[in-house]
């Protein structure tokens, strides 16, 4: 299989975004990656997803980074919540149904 | 080709004034935004919006568009059609996906800007070294799949350029190793299976976004996972050795004396494949009564109910 993680650089490449960016982005606590310094940072496939997502809220409903970070932690806390509603609704049925 | 009101699509008045416009575009792109928004068609509304808005921002586009929803026809006439062979610049909306409505009046592909490797699945259509874009696509797997090391065929639609430069989209069939314990909303990354390089540069990757398809019997909470065992009462309350199925089989479980509704109990390592270890097995009790009773069950039930010292709402008189 190939390799699910990424260095700064090549995140760079692969979202064709410049590094000040990325940088930007790191700083705001949206991605979170290993490593101390963006020279041994190391990013696993969901951060490429969260940064693109972060990315297009950024440009398409023009967001600052900050409201973005916070817009981020809310639809994942949100995507949780769906998840574990949607579980929880599954074992109740089979409690309650038949 | 479909007639577009844009100004209804934005829900605004004909006459409306550029703050109301961007007023209403702002309201409606949060609304149908797809990474914001649950609503189905998202994707498709957000375009639309975004199209929408495109047009009536810019003063010039506005009346030339204005012109065509009265007249019924673009403003060829007029100054060679300069709008026609323009492309937008700058723009950051970064859709490239406009209707031929749109194209039909100002030609070209749409704004360009949005950087690429972007996912919702446009592409553009510069002609220099581009890296090819990147597609994500859902991968659904049975639980019983998670466990070993597994081989999957997939088909994805794959955004293809052909010699004269259009991309129209063509399917692929790919076999694609699945690594035993995958989580559900996990991403595999396969490198150079996206969408094909322009020029020199390479070729996008193909990420696969996991899906644990629901099971009938089982429910998954991380690596454990839960099943509902139904109990007669008589086993309920004197203990019994049960048949439970688990992935892969099926154990035997020792049900204790007095055990309880929604009582939980353990069977270690039945459950999902983690890095390390397995999680487990929870069975969830659930006493059922028999559908039907005939009198001599129902002497019996009366026999127990008036021997029986049980208050079941005990707690309601406190």
């Amino acid at each position: 299989m190939e390799s699910q993680y990424f260095n700064f650089q090549e995140l760079c490449t692969i979202t064709a975004l410049p590094s000040q960016t990325i940088i930007e982005i790191v700083d705001h606590g949206i991605i979170e990656p290993e490593g101390s310094d963006p020279e041994s940072w190391l990013f696993n496939t969901r951060m490429v997803s969260v940064t693109r997502k972060a990315i297009r809220l950024h440009n398409d409903l023009e967001i600052e980074w900050s409201g973005i970070a916070l817009a981020i932690s809310l639809l994942e806390e949100l995507e949780e919540i769906r998840h574990e509603n949607q579980q929880l609704k599954a074992q109740l049925n089979r409690f309650i149904v038949g | 080709m479909e007639f577009k009101d844009y100004y209804k699509i934005l829900s605004v008045a004909e006459d409306a004034d550029s703050k109301a416009i961007k007023t209403a575009y702002r309201k409606l792109a949060r609304k149908y935004h797809p990474d914001v928004s649950g609503h189905q068609e998202a994707e498709e509304k957000f375009k639309e919006v975004t199209e929408a808005y495109e047009v009536l921002k810019d003063p010039e586009k506005r009346a030339q568009y204005d012109e065509f929803r009265k007249y019924g026809e673009p403003s060829s006439g007029r100054e060679d059609g300069r709008y026609r062979s323009r492309q937008f610049e700058g723009d950051s909306s970064g859709f490239s996906g406009f209707s031929d409505f749109f194209s039909s009046i100002f030609g070209g592909a749409g704004p360009s800007g949005r950087p690429q490797g972007q996912s919702y699945g446009f592409t553009s259509q510069q002609a220099f070294d581009q890296r090819g874009q990147d597609i994500e696509t859902d991968m659904p797997i049975f639980l019983e799949d998670t466990l070993t090391d597994t081989t999957k065929t997939l088909s994805y639609q794959l955004p293809h350029r052909e010699a004269d430069g259009h991309t129209r989209e063509i399917n692929r069939t790919l076999n694609v190793k699945i690594p035993a314990g995958v989580a559900n909303g996990e991403r595999i990354r396969l490198k150079g299976q996206g969408g094909q390089g322009i020029g020199s540069a390479p070729n996008g990757d193909l990420y696969l976004r996991i899906r644990l398809v629901p099971h009938p019997l089982f429910d998954v909470e991380a690596h454990n996972l839960i099943i509902t065992v139904p109990l007669a009462p008589w086993e309920a309350a004197l203990g019994a050795s049960i048949e439970v199925p688990t992935l892969t089989g099926k154990i035997k479980l020792t049900i204790p004396a007095n055990s309880q509704t929604g009582q939980r109990l353990r069977i270690k390592g039945k459950g999902l494949v983690r890095k390390q270890g397995h999680g487990d097995l929870y069975a969830v009790l659930k006493v059922v009564m028999p559908d039907t009773a005939d009198d001599q069950i129902k002497t019996q039930w009366q026999q127990l109910a008036d021997s029986a010292a049980f208050d079941p709402r005990k707690e309601w008189r406190k």
